[in-house]
Formats: C-alpha cells, sequence, structure tokens
C-alpha cells in the first residue's frame, strides 16, 4: 500500500539565505512579529539616542567662548565645549606649571621608547627590558616630573637609567634593523668578538663603566626646576598613581599568591589574612585609613605626603585583588605540571618561574588586564580625599568663575576618554589572548 | 627490588633506604621552620614597630583613645536616616547605626534592582535579534568601561540635581500625586494601615504558610508519582487572593500618607534625596552590566548537547529553559553574582562624593573630623564591611557546596 500522489508537489520556495541583505533583514531583526516589535523600539531608541547627541553635541554646540555665560548667547540648546576646550592643559596636566609641562610629555615620551622593543618581534632580551621598566624608569621620570635638586641616590639612579634608555634604544634598532644585538654590535666594534668570554666580559664592563661616568658627569651639569606634587593633577596625577599600582600588583600579587598556596602554614595564613583583609573592605575607607591613620603610624620627624599615602595604599590594595587573580590562574594549571617539573629536579622557584607561572600568566592575561582597567578606573577615587586628579579637575571645572555650574559636557568628556582608554585595553588583552594561545581552535 | 618492597614494605624499605645522614641546612623540616620563624619574627617586629611608633605619636599629640566616644553625643545633622536621630541628643553610636542602615538600605534595593536589570540585559545579549543584542552590547561596554564614580557623580549633578524646581514637580504616578520627583528628591505615598490591618497581616502569614507545605506537598507526589502540579499559578493565587477578600471584608482599613506641598516643600509620605537616587540608579546601571556579562557567559557555558537532548525528549522551550539550561547556567552565574552584590556594597561607599549619608561619610568622615578617634572609628567602619562580606562568602559557600557537580 503506497501512497500516490496524482498532482505534482508545488515547488517550496527557496529557504533564506544569511547571504542576501533581505535574508540578514529578516533571519536577524523580522523573524517574528515580537522580533519585529522588538526591532522597531530597538530603531527608536537608537533614532532618540542618535538625534539627541547630535543636536546637543554638535549641531548646537559652541566650540570658542570666553565664559559659560557667552555659551548662552550663542546657542540655549547645545553643549558649551567651549569650556572643556579652554581646560584642557589643566585636565590633562592638573596644575604643573605651563612651561615645565614639556616635562611631562617627555617623560611620557621616554616610557613609549623604553617599552616599544617589548613589541618589537626580533629584539632579543625582553624580559631584561620589562624589568629595567619597572626598576629604572621610574626614577627617571620621578625626576622628570618632580625636578629640583638630585640628591646623589637619584643622581646615581638618573645616570643608570640614562645610560639603560640608550642601550635598549640602540639594542632595538639594531635588532630591528640588522636583526643583531647591542652586545654583539659592541663586541664587533671593539674587536672583542674573537677573544675569550672573559676578556669580552671585561670589555662590556668596561664600556658600561665608561658609558655611566660620562653619563654621571654629563648630568652634573643640568637640573630641572622643582615641582612639588600639589602642583601635580589631572590625567597626569591619574596616570601616575595608577601607572604605579599596575606596576607593583602584578609581582605583589603574584608575591601573595604563591604565599597562599604555600605548603608553610604560618605564611599561607599570613597571606590569606593579608588578601582577605583588604579585599573585604571598600578601597575608600582604605585610602582614608591610609591619611589618617599613615601618619600616626610613622617615626618622629618621618612624615610622608598625602600622595605617597595614597599610592602606597592603592598599591597594596591592588596586590591584594591581584593576587586572587593569579590564584585562580595558578589552579588552573593541572597539578602534574608541578609533579614533573620537580621529578625533572627542579626546585620551588625553578618550578614556579619556568614551569607553573609562563603558562599561569597566559591563562590569566584577560584577567590581569581587566584587573589594570580597574585599577585606572578605581584610582579616580583619590579626587574623594582632595587629589586633583582628572576627575578632580573635571569638577573644578564647574567651581571656575567662568564656568560655573558646567557639569554635562567635563563629565562626558571624562567619560569618553576614559572609555577609550579601557576600551583599547580590553580589546588588545582579547587580542594578546589569541595570539598566545595555544589551544585547538573548533 | 621494587617488587620485594611491596610484599613486605616496611622490611624492605628499611633495607632499601640509604642511611639517612641528617644534614641541619639541608633538610626541608629545618628549613620550612627557618623561614617560617624569620616571616614570623619580621611581620611581628614590623607589627610591634607601628603600635609603637603609634602609641608615642598619641601620646605626643595628646589624642584620646578609647570607645568612650561612642556614648558622646554628635552635633552634626544628617538629611536622610531611618532612624531617630537629633543633632545635640544623639550620641556617635546612633551617628554609627544610622550610617550602618543608610549603608543598607541603598546597597539590598541597589542588589534587587541590579540582578533583575543584570538577567534582562544578560539574555538581551543572546538574543537572535541583532539590533537588540548590539544595543545591549553597546550599554554593557559603555557602562564597564567608565570610572563608576563618574558615573554617580554624573547621575547627581547631571541628573537629578537639574530636574524641575519644587514648584513645577513631576508627578510619575500620572496626575495621582502618590509619586512625585522634582530637584530635590523623589516623594512617594506611604501606607498607614488602620486598626483591623492586623486580620490582613495574619491571613497573609497563614498563606505563606500554606504555601510553604503546599510546594513541599505537591514535590513529594511529583517526586513519587510523577504528576505535575501548577505550583506557581497555585501558590500565587494562594498568596493573593485570600489577603484581598479579607481585606476588602473588613474594609480596607488602609489609608495613604500622600505628600502635599506646604509652603515651599512636600510634607508627607517618604522622600528620598536626589544623592540617594544617584547613588541608586548608578549602582543599579553599572553592576547590571557586569552582571549580564557573567549572565551570558552561564547561559553560554551550558553545554549544546544539552539542549539538543532536552529538544530530543520533546519538552517545550520554555521548559527546556527553565528545567535545563537555567539551573546549570546559574552554577557559573552564582558565584560572579554574589561577588558583584559584595561590590555593590562595597561601591555603596562612593556616597561619600555626593554627600548621601552612608557609614562611611557619616562617620569614617564627619564624625571622625569632628571628634578624632581615628583608629577605633576606622576599625568600626572596616570590621562592619568584613563582617558583611563574612556574610556573604558563607552564603556563597554554602550554595556551592549544595550545587557542586559531584565529580568521579
Amino acid at each position: 500500500m503506497g501512497i500516490v500522489n496524482a498532482t505534482k508537489t508545488p515547488a517550496r520556495s527557496a529557504p533564506l539565505s544569511e547571504g542576501s541583505v533581505l535574508g540578514w533583514l529578516r533571519i536577524n531583526l523580522f523573524s517574528s512579529v515580537a522580533n519585529t516589535i522588538l526591532t522597531v523600539v530597538a530603531l527608536y531608541i537608537i533614532f532618540l539616542l542618535v538625534r539627541g547627541i547630535w543636536v546637543w553635541g554638535i549641531q548646537e554646540a559652541v566650540w570658542s567662548a570666553e565664559s559659560r555665560r557667552e555659551c548662552f548667547k550663542i546657542s540655549k540648546e547645545g553643549a558649551c565645549w567651549a569650556g572643556v576646550i579652554n581646560w584642557l592643559d589643566s585636565i590633562f596636566y592638573g596644575r604643573y606649571p605651563r612651561e615645565e609641562i614639556w616635562r611631562i610629555n617627555v617623560g611620557g615620551l621616554l616610557l613609549v621608547l623604553w617599552m616599544a622593543p617589548l613589541w618589537i618581534p626580533r629584539v632579543k632580551g625582553k624580559v631584561i627590558i620589562g624589568l629595567t621598566t619597572v626598576f629604572l624608569y621610574p626614577f627617571l621620570a620621578g625626576y622628570f616630573f618632580s625636578g629640583g635638586e638630585k640628591g646623589i641616590f637619584m643622581q646615581v639612579m638618573v645616570s643608570a637609567a640614562i645610560v639603560c634608555l640608550v642601550a635598549i634604544t640602540i639594542h632595538a634598532a639594531l635588532g630591528f634593523f640588522a636583526n643583531s644585538s647591542l652586545l654583539q654590535f659592541l663586541l664587533r666594534i671593539t674587536g672583542a668578538d674573537k677573544s675569550s668570554e672573559k676578556n669580552q666580559r671585561n670589555v662590556l664592563l668596561g664600556l658600561l663603566a665608561a658609558a655611566f661616568i660620562g653619563v654621571f658627569v654629563w648630568q652634573m651639569s643640568w637640573q630641572f626646576e622643582s615641582v612639588t606634587w600639589t602642583k601635580w593633577g589631572g590625567l597626569f596625577l591619574t596616570f601616575v598613581i595608577s601607572g604605579i599600582g599596575i606596576a607593583f600588583a602584578l609581582p605583589g600579587g603574584i608575591i601573595l599568591a604563591l604565599g597562599r598556596r604555600s605548603k608553610l602554614p604560618v605564611i599561607k595564613v599570613l597571606s590569606t589574612t593579608f588578601i582577605e583583609l583588604f579585599r573585604s573592605v571598600p578601597l575608600i575607607t582604605v585610602l582614608f585609613m591610609a591619611t589618617t591613620m599613615f601618619p600616626l603610624f610613622m617615626p618622629d620627624g618621618f612624615a610622608i605626603n598625602k600622595l605617597v599615602q595614597v599610592i602606597i595604599a592603592v598599591c597594596l590594595f591592588n596586590a591584594c585583588y591581584m593576587a586572587e587573580v593569579v590564584r585562580a590562574g595558578l589552579q588552573a594549571i593541572p597539578k602534574g605540571q608541578e609533579e614533573g617539573a620537580y621529578t625533572i629536579g627542579l626546585g620551588y622557584w625553578g618550578t614556579m618561574g619556568l614551569i607553573i607561572m609562563p603558562q599561569a600568566l597566559k591563562v590569566m592575561i584577560p584577567n590581569i588586564v581587566g584587573s589594570f582597567i580597574g585599577i585606572l578606573k578605581d584610582t579616580t577615587l583619590v579626587s574623594i580625599i582632595g587629589l586633583f586628579d582628572i576627575l578632580g579637575m573635571l569638577r573644578a571645572i564647574s567651581e571656575d568663575v567662568f564656568w560655573r555650574g558646567l557639569h554635562h559636557e567635563p563629565l562626558l568628556f571624562g567619560a569618553a576618554l576614559f572609555f577609550i582608554l579601557c576600551f583599547a585595553m580590553s580589546k588588545y588583552s582579547r587580542h594578546l589572548e589569541a595570539k598566545l594561545s595555544t589551544d585547538h581552535k573548533d | 627490588m621494587i617488587v620485594l618492597a611491596t610484599r613486605d614494605s616496611k622490611a624492605a624499605s628499611a633495607h632499601i633506604r640509604p642511611k639517612e645522614e641528617f644534614n641541619f641546612f639541608q633538610d626541608t623540616r629545618v628549613r620550612s621552620a627557618f623561614y617560617q620563624i624569620l616571616t614570623v619574627l619580621i611581620v611581628g617586629w614590623g607589627i610591634w614597630y607601628l603600635i609603637s611608633n603609634t602609641t608615642h605619636n598619641l601620646d605626643r599629640l595628646g589624642m584620646n583613645t578609647g570607645f568612650g566616644f561612642l556614648s558622646s553625643t554628635a552635633g552634626f545633622d544628617t538629611d536622610f536616616k531611618l532612624i531617630e536621630y537629633e543633632p545635640g541628643v544623639g550620641t556617635y553610636w546612633r551617628i554609627f547605626l544610622v550610617g550602618a542602615l543608610n549603608t543598607l538600605l541603598v546597597s539590598i534595593l541597589a542588589i534587587i534592582a541590579s540582578t533583575i536589570l543584570g538577567f534582562i540585559v544578560g539574555v538581551l545579549r543572546l538574543s537572535n535579534n541583532w539590533l537588540v543584542a548590539r544595543l545591549s552590547l553597546v550599554y554593557v561596554e559603555l557602562v564597564r568601561n567608565t570610572p563608576l564614580l563618574l558615573q554617580i557623580i554624573f547621575w547627581y549633578v547631571g541628573v537629578f540635581s537639574v530636574l524641575p524646581r519644587v514648584k513645577n514637580s513631576f508627578d510619575l504616578s500620572g496626575g495621582a500625586g502618590v509619586l512625585i520627583i522634582n530637584n530635590r528628591g523623589l516623594y512617594g505615598g506611604w501606607p498607614v494601615p488602620g486598626d483591623l490591618f492586623w486580620i490582613t497581616t495574619a491571613t497573609f502569614i497563614a498563606s505563606v504558610i500554606g504555601t510553604f507545605f503546599l510546594v513541599r506537598w505537591a514535590r513529594k507526589r511529583r517526586d513519587n508519582l510523577g504528576l505535575q502540579f501548577p505550583i506557581v499559578k497555585a501558590s500565587l493565587a494562594l498568596l493573593v487572593i485570600p489577603s484581598t477578600v479579607v481585606f476588602l471584608l473588613t474594609g480596607s482599613p488602609m489609608s495613604w500618607d500622600i505628600p502635599t506641598l506646604q509652603g515651599f516643600n512636600f510634607v508627607g509620605g517618604f522622600t528620598l534625596p536626589p544623592a540617594f537616587l544617584a547613588l541608586l540608579v548608578a549602582l543599579v546601571a553599572y553592576h547590571a552590566a557586569h552582571l549580564a556579562e557573567a549572565v551570558r557567559a552561564g547561559i553560554l557555558s551550558v553545554n549544546r548537547g544539552q539542549t539538543d537532548a532536552a529538544k530530543s525528549i520533546g519538552l517545550s522551550p520554555n521548559r527546556i529553559m527553565s528545567l535545563v539550561v537555567i539551573p546549570q547556567a546559574m552554577r557559573s552565574i552564582m558565584p560572579p553574582m554574589i561577588s558583584l552584590w559584595m561590590n555593590v556594597v562595597k561601591n555603596s561607599t562612593l556616597a561619600v562624593a555626593i554627600g548621601y549619608g552612608d557609614l562611611v561619610a557619616l562617620f569614617m568622615q564627619t564624625a571622625l573630623n569632628q571628634a578624632g578617634y581615628a583608629i577605633e572609628m576606622v576599625g568600626m567602619t572596616m570590621a562592619f564591611y568584613m563582617t558583611i562580606s563574612l556574610l556573604i562568602s558563607w552564603v556563597l559557600n554554602i550554595y556551592n557546596k549544595r550545587v557542586q557537580l559531584v565529580e568521579r
């Protein structure tokens, strides 16, 4: 018994394909009645937002004026970006003397110069470059920013940093253009590349000492005008605090996380207590504690200024948060890796530094960058305890005589600035994660 | 040799093991004891050093210590309080309570609202409507990549402080006068129970107990006989209908204390100041965006095979969601969600920037500036937040133990 159809089955229409524009629209926007309503509502919201932003922020906006009143005279409906533009220097540099601002810019450029080799694939010795960024660059930058009389310690550190910067730059250029390294280059021009290893080391140390002495003598001939920390402000101060916080958080976090996973009970208990203590209280209470209680902790006649108090608090706080990120990364590494490392005779530090940490750090990249973004955002809290970071400067505009009551524009400008910074960081971390991933792609 | 060892391990290992040479510097036990003692000494010395400096400084500055200040009266006022407090009459302990309650109020409201909004946005992120998914992505990225403090200040100075003045107040309830908003805050009606209202309350409590037993009975029946029972509808009916009927039968014993314009301001009902509203809205928007990401990741983490299997045994899409996907997604949503709740409580301290009287603003800032006692006040405030954090992580641990996959 079969089923016989006398008539020909009518051809069905071809299925919707995502390839065509109409098909894409049908599938993604108008697949059902509910979906169509949602689409229309969403379109309406987008229309309102875009029109509002366009009219207020661009079409009717005032870009140059001397005061808020003048803005109102020109346009009542639009934004008064003139206030933000007039204050741009202050937003970025705070009350730093205008003729000295180049020092901040140069300091920032030096950091770019210092760290750029890390992104050039052919350059070798990236770990050393990274370490010098953390341990030498801050002294150079610190002197650029604060200036004044150099103590003997500062003279040594600044000279060392300058020698290091020059060496890194030449090294990077050689690596990039000639696929060579500074060491090879130096040995070749001194003709020591064929001699014994000991001889080579002596030549290099001699050159290093000569360079250091040369720079040391040279740097004694100049000094910058002193700028006290109370004049620091704006985005610059935000970068200083969050930069130090970031630079300290990772090593501090790694040490605390290792301590928390240690087999020695005392170290474990101490690290755990420290981490949990800081993680369970809000940052602002830690900052208040720093400003009210640190002065009490100090011995007689030894005072630390507010900026240092805040930086210490930010560093401790963020190290504890980073410790948990690192711990999560360590937990993701199978125990076999550790056992394997011990079997081939590595000790504790060898196991951690050569086997566990490199794998764990790779797993942790998104979370580490997430924490960095968090640090950058959290740094705005210092405006509550009276430092003029970027948020402090943005709010100061509305208290300026000429721009009284100008709230929206500065805050939106600041929000846009933060968004660009943080969004770029998180996008870059995704890129890095994909690049370093050794998993099988599906 | 090794085979021998398994047979008579004690005797064999005694033979195999080389004579133990006790080397003091190579022995791991000696080393670990040494490191630990060294750590204790360093930390102990550090703490002792800080304490001795502090006591010395306190003596030198002539600062008072001790918790006696808690019973002395405080001289400043705050505009938002949930319990009675009069400046000049209320004590510092009272101030602590006022601040703690304010913190708890805004935190609890923000937790509830951001959880709901976060789930909605998280599901919208996965919507098959491209435009809706994109729009929620834009919201999430915008909110997550700007500092919370900046958002709070924006809501405060940019939105809630530039609302119409009292005279031109905006009525959110559409002319009923129950919910009024202006640049001084949100004014709302407050229900005042009448004499016979206790009967309604009693009925309601009885129906709650009834619902509890109904749910238990229905579960047992389902487990034993495999019969479904419309639990949600039945319990909703049981909760709503008897109380409403009793309420109406007793003659609706409830009146509303409605805010009315008297002179230059509204009087009556409840008032929420702009700072409170700004803080609440900012906290909700910020944490909802973070939660949305956790919800999205949680739903995506449920294996596709689970949905396919559920489809193949003939479950309807709604049941697949509620019986298969959500319970499994919750396992990975819950931990980040609870740490977000903790963050809500911690971030509510940013109230200090816009002048809402939370614990930090009242006790750690104003009271500390007026009375001194830095160590005690900082310690008490931190202890408060630590207690809450401990409570929340305790709840999380209990939950984690309950839902943990039993692995081989």
